[in-house]
């Protein structure tokens, strides 16, 4: 039971932020599907920052930790520009640029990483090995029965994670940004008519989809794969997609979603290892979290709506 | 009139070729090719490599250039076979996403719908052993039954629940991956290669190292029927009342309902249609290019596809010269890698480049016509 506590937590945790990061952008009326293109090159930022520093300073790559987050972040909002760009000002359609951004950040990282492996250790290599980041235990807390899962074995990020989406939710419902991102969404013309600049908050937004997004890839990067490869665009940007719509575009809803997929997921695996089957049937359980979120799909998406505006080129002339 | 024409802007005079609306739909397509490519040399060169050279073992990898020496049994013809091998799944799977694109939804399960129907006519009819005439036919057959259930599946869902088809479609993606993967590992798999036993040649659409006239050539069966379907698709969506229907429910669902089209029944269709080219995409792409399925792992080409639908204007011919280009980059790296020294990923940096400046196209129709308005005033306010 614990173990399914704490492999869901730490998979949840980074596909909750970037969903957070879905939220805003597509609350303020621009889809986007170039979460897993973000979250790809934030995280390949991150590792090529750590790795680089390590090699010039001689310290040990796991303690770059936090270096790496930075700047998986940093990575993560720059690359996001484009789909802002292209979106807001070139007015492409929303969709073609969020599916372009994937494929580009595929094909950018794997190139530069092969290049960048080569040139500075001469070996030509896919991936950045990053290691695991180390993990922690709450006392007093880890002794409560269920509970206490919670808080053993914790991943520094994950931390980081929870205070994150916590600022988040509070921008989001509490903040006068926060009511015109989502009054961008809803009916951009009243936003205008208001005096605020649609363009303006709908760029914030999607930077701060990439920024989310950068660091849940930073996060994946450091604890399921260990370092950073192509593996990285294993789906999860999707994945965060599917629950920020299953959570009809809400924080605590999606939050729900997330640790649907988290504990379903290790969950099944949990099932498969105890129960001693050869390892082929590990797939069959894997695909529990899929499952799940259809069948309850069937009963909650009735009421399901997304933002008005979600999608539109914002005209001013149209009414 | 020497004198106006000394008038008009370098600016207005330099965009000449993208002026005319009616050839914008392949001349932005193009104008953003040319701009990649200098992109892409501008990367070569910086690299330290020469970009024609580049270019050109790119052509000659694809099977359009002749190269310089041959191995045995090969010549341009048969990398040029190979070329339209690999492109025939590309062009399916591209005609499977702009079907649903005209109908306003948005198919990410393309790849999951080629995994399925590649898996179910590999087991039903790969490992047989019919008659190559009725096992080919029957391979076409389960494909597109299979992959247009699949994908009907996912259109009822949204009529029927509101279930959102990007959500349906991952879902769907991920629950083939991986009960696919072990079905194969269970029952299939071939100890060697660790992939799913070979299929009989019979069963393949692909005929394998055919010889003709001592060169030895892959014939992919298949392109032309991608071909043939790419037109019927287009008489479909231009001309007939379904392609209509779908169309109107695409462009604005609450206008369709109010002329009294049925927008449920219209979604379904459409993703029937839709999942059936992805169940040939997949059926030409697992029994035609490969001839086994590796487990737990969904091919690209269901991804890629989207941007080759976009660059192709989701039009069905567009798709055609577009996954023509793609294939070319693609096929052409391996080459290119090895005798230029640059590495293969370029490649795919290229298709991006290309497809991140198509993407922009809305945007150079309306600067264009901006600046056309523009020098109209001039002309006016002068005259």
């Amino acid at each position: 039971m614990d173990t399914i506590i704490i492999d869901g937590l730490s998979f949840a945790l980074p596909l909750f932020i970037m969903a957070i990061g879905g939220i805003y952008s597509e609350k303020s009326g621009i889809t986007n599907l170039a979460l897993e293109g973000f979250q790809g090159f934030g995280a390949f930022i991150g590792a090529m920052s750590a790795v680089l520093i390590a090699n010039a300073s001689g310290a040990a790559i796991e303690d770059m930790f936090y270096v790496a987050l930075l700047f998986a972040m940093i990575g993560g909002m720059g690359f996001s520009i484009i789909h802002a760009v292209l979106s807001i000002k070139f007015k492409a359609n929303q969709v073609i640029s969020g599916v372009v951004i994937n494929i580009l950040a595929l094909a950018l990282t794997t190139f530069l990483t092969t290049q960048i492996n080569a040139l500075v250790f001469g070996a030509a290599s896919d991936k950045f090995r990053l290691g695991v980041s180390e993990r922690f235990t709450i006392d007093g807390l880890a002794n409560i029965p269920v509970v206490g899962a919670v808080f053993t074995n914790v991943y520094p990020f994950q931390v980081i994670i929870v205070v994150i989406a916590i600022f988040a939710w509070y921008v989001l419902y509490k903040t006068k940004f926060g009511l015109r991102l989502r009054a961008s969404g809803e009916n951009p013309q009243s936003v205008d008519a208001a005096g605020v600049s649609v363009s303006k908050i709908r760029f914030s937004a999607v930077l701060i989809s990439g920024l989310l997004s950068g660091l849940a890839g930073m996060c994946f990067a450091y604890s399921i794969s260990a370092q950073f490869s192509s593996g990285i665009y294993m789906g999860y940007g999707f994945l965060a997609i599917a629950a920020l719509i299953f959570g009809n575009w809400r924080i605590l809803p999606t939050l729900g979603a997330c640790l649907l997929f988290g504990f379903a997921k290790s969950g099944g695996m949990f099932i498969a290892q105890s129960m001693a089957l050869p390892s082929s049937f590990t797939d069959l359980f894997m695909i529990l979290p899929y499952v799940v979120t259809l069948m309850l799909l069937i009963f909650f998406s009735k009421s399901n709506r997304a933002p008005r505006a979600l999608g539109e080129i914002y005209d001013k002339g149209k009414r | 009139m020497s004198k106006d024409k000394k008038k008009t802007s370098l600016r207005y005079r330099l965009i000449w070729p993208l002026r005319n609306e009616k050839w914008q739909p392949i001349s932005i397509p193009v104008a953003s090719i040319l701009v990649s490519f200098i992109a892409a040399a501008i990367i070569i060169l910086l690299l330290g490599k020469n970009p024609f050279q580049a270019f050109y073992n790119l052509f000659q990898g694809a099977g359009i250039l002749p190269k310089p020496t041959y191995a045995g049994y090969k010549s341009m013809f048969t990398d040029f076979l190979q070329l339209l091998n690999a492109m025939t799944p590309m062009v399916f799977a591209s005609l499977a996403v702009a079907v649903a694109l005209r109908a306003g939804l948005f198919n990410i399960g393309v790849s999951g719908q080629m995994l399925f129907s590649g898996f179910l006519a590999t087991v039903i009819v790969g490992y047989s052993g019919l008659d190559a005439f009725i096992a080919k036919p029957l391979v076409l057959l389960v494909g597109m039954v299979a992959g247009g259930l699949m994908g009907g599946l996912v259109g009822w869902l949204k009529y029927k629940f509101n279930i959102h088809e990007v959500v349906t479609t991952i879902m769907f993606n991920y629950i083939a991956q991986y009960v696919i993967s072990f079905f194969i590992h269970m029952y299939y798999i071939d100890p060697i290669s660790r992939q799913s036993k070979y299929i009989t040649e019979a069963a393949r659409l692909t005929l394998v190292n055919v010889e003709i006239a001592n060169l030895k050539m892959n014939i992919p069966l298949g392109f032309i029927l991608a071909i043939a379907i790419a037109i019927i698709i287009k008489f479909l969506m231009d001309k007939t009342v379904v392609g209509f229907e779908i169309k109107a429910v695409g462009s604005n669902r609450d206008a369709a309902k109010y002329t009294g089209i049925k927008v449920g029944s219209n979604t379904v269709l459409a993703m029937v249609i839709s999942g059936g080219l992805a169940g040939l995409a997949g059926v030409t792409y697992y029994l035609g290019y490969f001839g086994s399925i590796q487990p737990k792992v969904l091919t690209n080409i269901g991804f890629d596809s989207i941007a080759v639908a976009l660059l192709g204007n989701a039009h069905p011919i567009g798709i055609i010269f577009s996954s023509f280009l793609i294939s070319i980059i693609d096929q052409g790296s391996t080459y290119m890698s090895s005798q230029a020294g640059i590495r293969q990923e370029i490649a795919s940096v290229i298709i991006g480049l290309i497809l991140l400046f198509s993407a922009c196209g809305a945007y150079v129709k309306h600067k264009v016509s901006r600046l056309k308005e523009k020098e109209v005033d001039r002309k006016d306010s002068e005259s």
